[in-house]
């Protein structure tokens, strides 16, 4: 009987077809990460600084990546006040979220984007907020 | 003759006098009785004479110079026997003299007198059998059947020998003189009869002397018989011859019959006299309870003396004494009987003591012993008892007196003591009066001490002296006293300790060491209402100290030191002072250490009015510990200083 011809397809090739999809993934996800981050031109609040000493913050602007725990108080003039986790730390914070937002269903364990500003005694007063 | 049969004489006699009837004589022998005892404690206490004859009673004596009745002259001075006759009283043992009352078996006196004859040994030597052999011979010679002038004579002999044995007392040397006495005053009134009898011889010459010499006067001459004036004067002149011839015979006759009547008075004077010497002295022999001694003194008087002068001559209180207690009057014959009476009486008690001995009854045996000493004293059967038979009812007598002295000094305890070993001694001895006494004085004792108790824990000091003080009164050695006493005198100094350490305590605010010993602090403070306000305050507050550390301690076993920690700062914060609740707390927070340094710093900055950061911090630790009520405090303050309540 007579021999095959070999027909298999060169190692070389399988591997750098690998490499260029992880990548493409890779830089996917790195893409991804940019374009959903809204604040991405703001400062992650430093939560150490401001659990040390607001007053140093005081009228600074940051972003805070954190998940709804419990709702504080509510005033409907006023807004709401909202316990927060901090993604990636134990801390827990407290975000005052005004009367303008009041429309958004915020629940516990949702996670937010927030860009807040650093008020008055050290409260963090909740100028935009983003559903991740 | 013995002394049995010396009684025989004088009963015989009391019939032959037919002067008590039947029935009166067992009324008579009680009587006795109760006059001999009462005559121990006449004895002892009074030297025995009868009064000073009346002056009716005696001729020479001068006439009274007032209108006071002879025989009262004693009612301005002391009387015999005081103002009263002595009387016994056989139901409670009492004899009752001059407003006062001695028991027969609680007397100083016979008790020592008592104790020394129950100590001395029976007087059974030879000498002593010679002396009751002489005065028997002495009673032999004078017994009525037997009584002569030979027999007196040779009786009044024997008396000086009995005088010479040391137990007679020269009582029978008394009797002696007494008896010479009475014979030299008899042989007084014979010479004074016969010198009467010479002066009647005289007077009847005297007399006839008279009569002759106015006879002759009659014979010379005639009167004149026609001259009528000189028949007058011749009679004068005749009478009054006659009268100078009769004068010097009728001054002599009455000078004579003077002479005659002073020998007369004089006779019975001095007869009067030997006759109340000799009475005098067997009556103060009967006094003494020398009854053999008074025995042969009425023989020796009836034997000297004439039948019809048995009359005691005694003054008023004397015959009362007499005819009180025996409802006779005093006679020889009647001294005679008692001591009969004594005698036989004193025989009786004794075989009634011997055989109460030998049925171990004590009690009766020592009463009847001591009946028997306290009237026969002198007596042979008493004086012959043996010693040892004595030396039983000794001991029996000495812890009786010990019994009487201990309940007279209240001592209970040594009473009832005494009575147990009474009781264990003679089989009849009566416990009912010395227990009655004893258990209603601890009765009584015992219920004023529960008064001071009570008055003690209430505060009344006065009612608690009061208490204490008639308990001490009852009972003044009573156990319970001393116990109580001094339960209430250290009470009352732990008190006072007890308040000055509270005092103390509380200025150093060691709240702890007053609730450690709180049941002290308010037993103490009980009678101070401003110091129980205090240490009610401190107990409270350490009650909620007490709690919390029960509290800590329970959830510490779960593991939850966050908890415990916070239940002991929330103690801690009101009572920063407790020890054990810092050694707690400080253990406590090291096991927390996390948690308690969160809440710190968020109450740091609550101070600092850094409202985020802190609210930061409350809810971490409210995270650390969700139970935690000073994180949920903390947040709901600061949530409301950040969102006002509208």
């Amino acid at each position: 009987m007579a021999r095959r011809a070999s027909s298999s397809v060169n190692p070389w090739w399988v591997g750098g077809v690998i490499i260029l999809v992880l990548a493409a993934m890779a830089g996917g996800w790195g893409l991804y990460k940019n374009v959903s981050d809204p604040y991405r031109t703001l400062m992650p609040l430093d939560v150490s600084a401001y659990l040390d000493n607001a007053n140093s913050l005081r009228g600074n602007v940051y972003k805070l990546n954190a998940t709804i725990d419990t709702q504080l108080a509510w005033a409907p003039l006023e807004g709401r006040l909202y316990s927060v986790e901090v993604n990636g730390r134990s801390d827990v914070l407290a975000v005052l979220i005004p009367a303008t937002f009041n429309s958004m269903n915020i629940q516990k364990g949702q996670r937010y984007f927030f860009k807040i500003e650093v008020g008055d005694k050290g409260i963090l007063r909740v100028r935009d907020i983003r559903k991740v | 003759m013995n002394l049995y049969n010396a009684q025989r004489p004088t009963l015989n006699f009391q019939r032959s006098t037919n002067r008590v009837s039947a029935l009166n004589v067992e009324r008579w022998t009680l009587s006795v009785g109760r006059f001999l005892l009462t005559l121990f404690f006449a004895v002892t206490a009074v030297a025995q004479v009868p009064d000073a004859p009346q002056a009716s009673q005696a001729p020479a004596a001068p006439p009274p110079t007032s209108n006071q009745p002879a025989g009262s002259s004693a009612a301005a001075g002391p009387k015999f026997l005081g103002k009263d006759a002595p009387i016994f009283d056989p139901a409670n043992e009492i004899v009752a003299w001059d407003g006062h009352s001695w028991n027969l078996n609680n007397n100083r006196v016979f008790e020592a007198r008592f104790e020394k004859y129950l100590n001395a040994p029976e007087e059974t030597s030879a000498q002593a059998q010679d002396y009751q052999t002489i005065l028997r011979t002495i009673l032999d010679k004078l017994s009525p059947e037997k009584v002569s002038i030979k027999n007196i004579d040779e009786a009044f002999r024997l008396l000086p020998r009995a005088s010479n044995f040391d137990i007679d007392a020269r009582l029978c040397d008394a009797l002696a003189d007494a008896v010479y006495s009475v014979w030299r005053a008899q042989d007084a009134s014979q010479r004074l009869a016969q010198a009467n009898e010479a002066l009647e011889q005289e007077r009847k010459a005297n007399e006839w002397n008279a009569r002759i010499a106015s006879q002759r006067t009659k014979l010379e001459g005639v009167p004149p018989s026609k001259d009528k004036d000189a028949a007058e004067q011749w009679a004068k002149e005749q009478q009054l011859a006659r009268d100078f011839s009769m004068q010097p015979y009728t001054t002599r006759l009455a000078e004579i019959l003077a002479t005659i009547k002073a020998n007369q008075a004089k006779k019975e004077l001095t007869t009067l006299e030997a006759k109340i010497e000799f009475q005098a002295l067997f009556l103060q022999l009967f006094l003494q309870r020398r009854f053999q001694h008074v025995l042969i003194g009425t023989r020796f008087y009836r034997g000297i003396f004439s039948s019809g002068e048995s009359k005691l001559e005694v003054g008023t209180d004397m015959k009362d004494l007499f005819s009180k207690s025996t409802g006779m009057p005093p006679t020889v014959g009647t001294m005679d009987a008692l001591a009969n009476e004594a005698i036989r009486d004193v025989r009786e008690s004794i075989q009634s003591f011997r055989f109460l001995l030998q049925k171990n009854e004590l009690q009766s045996a020592s009463k009847r012993l001591a009946e028997a000493f306290s009237v026969g004293e002198f007596l042979p059967e008493v004086r012959t008892l043996p010693r040892d038979e004595k030396r039983r009812v000794l001991e029996f007598s000495q812890k009786n007196y010990q019994l009487i002295s201990s309940i007279e000094v209240k001592d209970y305890g040594l009473a009832a003591k005494l009575v147990k070993e009474l009781d264990a001694m003679a089989k009849d001895f009566d416990e009912s009066k010395p227990l009655a006494a004893i258990e209603t004085a601890r009765t009584v004792s015992g219920m004023h001490l529960a008064k001071a108790r009570n008055a003690a824990v209430s505060g009344d000091k006065a009612t608690l002296e009061a208490e204490l003080k008639q308990a001490t009164e009852i009972w003044p050695r009573n156990p319970a006293l001393v116990e109580v006493s001094g339960l209430i005198f250290s009470q009352a100094d732990v008190q006072q300790k007890a308040l000055v350490d509270l005092d103390q305590l509380i200025s150093q605010h060691n709240t702890r060491q007053i609730y450690n010993d709180k049941l002290r602090f308010i037993a103490a403070a009980a009678l101070y209402p401003d110091r129980q306000e205090q240490l009610k305050k401190i107990l409270d507050q350490m009650q909620v100290i007490e709690t919390a550390i029960i509290q800590a301690g329970e959830i510490e076993k779960r593991a939850d030191y966050a908890g415990a920690w916070e239940t002991l700062e929330k103690a801690f914060k009101e009572n920063p002072d407790d020890s054990k609740l810092n050694q707690m707390r400080a253990t406590l927070t090291t096991e927390a250490a996390e948690f308690v340094r969160t809440l710190r710093t968020a109450e740091q900055l609550e101070q600092k009015d850094e409202i985020g950061s802190s609210l930061a911090w409350f809810l971490k630790a409210r995270k650390l510990y969700p139970a935690s009520e000073f994180a949920q405090n903390g947040i709901s303050r600061l949530v409301k200083k950040v969102l006002p309540e509208p």
